[in-house]
């Protein structure tokens, strides 16, 4: 039964004042970072964690979802200006983003993009909204073994699906719960592999190995790519006429099917754990180029092509939640990050967490609307000055986001140990992202990795060590079954890649 | 046998697991069994896991290549750079190694202008001091 009550405290939670701020500086920091290329939400997220703690949970949450939706509309700035997308999600949209900026019509297309993003957006969280709880209902009654199937389903499915390689996807998830071990063990509480570091009794710290993969290594690697003249970030053209500046209802309206679709498009792939936002821009693109009575105006500036992959891209964000606040698996690195988040309050992520903590996740719910609202209003508003913002140059940039990587993982784990730890990690994240292997599987089934081993021993457990009584866990049966299937399928297709 | 970085990584990768399963895992994992699972399964398993899939990569290498070597030695200086900061900052404190690691990287990336060097050697750590020290009422590494 539905308590309403809760739902009603939840939003009244998020609707406040205090929030509101929260949420617009989240918003306004993601469009920020968004913009410079390199730097991007997630990076943002990963350092703005630490800086936190100090918050109630609502506003650490609301800041963070701030940061991630403000930056996916953020990234399409510079797609759209230089043709060089500020995140990974906005090259669908810099391929008529680019052509109509060249046209003379940058803030029309920049506009665009902030409208189908919202657009997506919105469709995304209402989507979330009404499904999680019914899909939290149906998770609680999974038990340990279910919920092992369950993660050996997402691993082989993020394995093959993030990255190029499936064998380097399953390398990458295999270290991640290596990683995952250093610690006490969950069973005896045993040390393992902390060669007499004792800070290293309750394993990695999580911000540190997500701060050094994420955030210093790809500082480092866009460092290490600067050659000769040190430039600014953005290089911004000169709008044209007045017409070209805006977005007319007329034209957004008549974008609504391809908006439509890319937001269901994003909402289901976001919903799946492993599918970024960039495989829905592009899927989203391609299938209404595909449909187009004009496919011949595409990549020339048209702003189907705009709406097709913003709103794609910024569905994939609240769908991203479902499998997040459901299971407790999460779908993506940013939602790896803001359940890191809720761990760091105490909140524990799962099924639970709907029961446990209804109130918050409303709360969380009326901020995302929120966050969408100053989306549209900061976007409009600040296009022009985040442009100006983000034509410093790399050199100070960069650095300051190695200064803030430093004190906020030094304040997190309250000394230098786990900026230490960080730095080591960001020098496995380079080399393996040098390697071509995924630092997102690695961070996800790092983050999975201690519930994974308790499960494995719960379920072995329940059946009395016997694999065999596995058959009396059809869901669980069901979930193995579609990971060997998985596994097959991506073997079958990568052997048609690979050499 | 065709050159491939993916060859050299499957060693390395295979090795690592290797190293890790021989002598790593058995000295600084317990074996003990108390429960249902030993302390040393996963380790232990994830490290076969590693080793299985390094020596599959080196015989089922993909296209992939390692580019812009003198990249990868700017990365190697950077991460020099920042370990030795840390150093630094773990005997004299953030406040006072913060502006010279800032300095040093600035350099090092190729920036010269004087404004754009105090900004970033003066006002961006003098922005962060005022952030955690000021605002949060937390203190520094």
């Amino acid at each position: 039964m539905i308590d309403f009550s809760i739902i009603l405290a939840g939003f009244s939670d998020a609707f406040t004042l205090w929030n509101l701020v929260f949420v617009l500086f989240g918003v306004v920091v993601g469009h920020l970072v968004g913009a410079v290329p390199g730097i991007g939400p997630v990076m943002a997220m990963a350092i703005a964690i630490p800086f936190t703690f100090g918050f109630d949970t609502l506003p650490a949450i609301a800041f963070l979802v701030g940061v991630n939706k403000g930056g996916l509309v953020g990234g399409a700035v510079p797609a759209v200006l230089i043709n060089t997308p500020g995140t990974p999600d906005a090259a669908a949209t810099a391929l008529d983003g680019y052509p109509l900026a060249r046209q003379g019509k940058p803030l029309k297309a920049t506009k665009m993009a902030l409208f189908s993003s919202v657009t997506g957006d919105t469709f995304s969280d209402i989507v979330l909204i009404t499904v999680s709880a019914p899909l939290a209902i149906l998770a609680l009654r999974m038990g340990p073994v279910e919920v092992l199937a369950l993660m050996i389903f997402a691993f082989s499915v993020l394995s093959g699906l993030v990255g190029k390689s499936f064998l380097k996807g399953v390398i990458a998830a295999t270290l991640g719960l290596l990683f995952a071990t250093v610690g006490a063990d969950p069973e005896n509480y045993n040390p393992r592999l902390i060669f007499g570091h004792y800070e290293l009794y309750d394993g990695l710290p999580l911000v540190s190995v997500a701060i050094g993969m994420l955030a210093m290594s790809e500082i480092i690697r866009r460092l290490s790519e600067i050659h000769g003249e040190v430039k600014s970030a953005v290089s911004v053209q000169d709008a044209g006429n007045r017409n070209d500046q805006r977005v007319t209802w007329k034209e957004y309206w008549s974008c609504r099917y391809t908006m439509l679709r890319g937001a269901g498009m994003g909402t289901i792939l976001g919903a799946l754990p492993g599918i970024g936002s960039t495989a829905a821009a592009f899927l989203s693109y391609s299938t209404t180029k595909a449909l187009s009575t004009k496919p011949e105006t595409f990549g020339k500036g048209n702003l189907q092509g705009i709406a097709a992959a913003e709103s794609a891209n910024s569905a994939v964000v609240g769908a991203n939640l479902i499998p997040l606040l459901t299971l407790g698996i999460p779908g993506s690195v940013s939602a790896a990050l803001i359940i890191s988040a809720f761990m760091i309050h105490g909140i524990q992520p799962g099924p639970l967490l709907f029961q446990d903590q209804g109130r918050l996740i409303y709360g969380l719910f009326g901020t995302m609307i929120m966050a969408n609202f100053l989306n549209l209003w900061v976007g409009q508003l600040g296009l022009r000055i985040w442009v100006k913002v983000v034509s410093a140059p790399e050199s100070i940039i960069f650095s300051s986001a190695i200064l803030l990587c430093i004190v906020g993982v030094g304040m997190a784990t309250n000394g230098l140990f786990g900026v230490v730890v960080m730095l080591i990690f960001a020098v496995i994240g380079y080399l393996m992202t040098s390697a071509g292997l995924s630092v997102v599987i690695f961070i996800i089934t790092f983050f999975l990795g201690s519930r994974f081993e308790i499960s494995l021993s719960q379920s072995l457990a329940l059946m009395n060590a016997d694999i065999t009584r596995i058959v009396e866990y059809p869901i669980a049966l069901a979930l193995l079954a579609l990971s060997v299937a998985s596994v097959i399928w991506f073997l079958t297709r990568n052997r048609e890649k690979s050499i | 046998m065709s050159f491939r970085a993916d060859r050299i990584t499957g060693a390395l990768i295979a090795t690592f697991g290797g190293v890790l399963y021989l002598f790593i895992i058995p000295r600084f994992v317990d074996s003990s069994q108390s429960s249902w699972i030993r302390p040393d399964t996963i380790p232990l398993a994830t490290s076969f896991v590693i080793v299985l899939c390094g020596a599959f990569l080196v015989f089922k290498p993909t296209a992939h290549s390692l580019q812009n070597l003198r990249g990868h030695f700017k990365a190697v200086l950077f991460f020099l750079l920042l370990a030795l900061g840390l150093y630094a900052m773990s005997m004299f404190g953030f406040v006072y190694i913060a502006p010279l690691l800032a300095l040093s990287l600035m350099l090092l990336i190729g920036e010269r202008r004087l404004l754009w060097l105090g900004l970033g050697v003066i006002g961006v750590p003098f922005a962060i001091w005022l952030l955690v020290v000021r605002v949060l009422e937390r203190s520094l590494p």
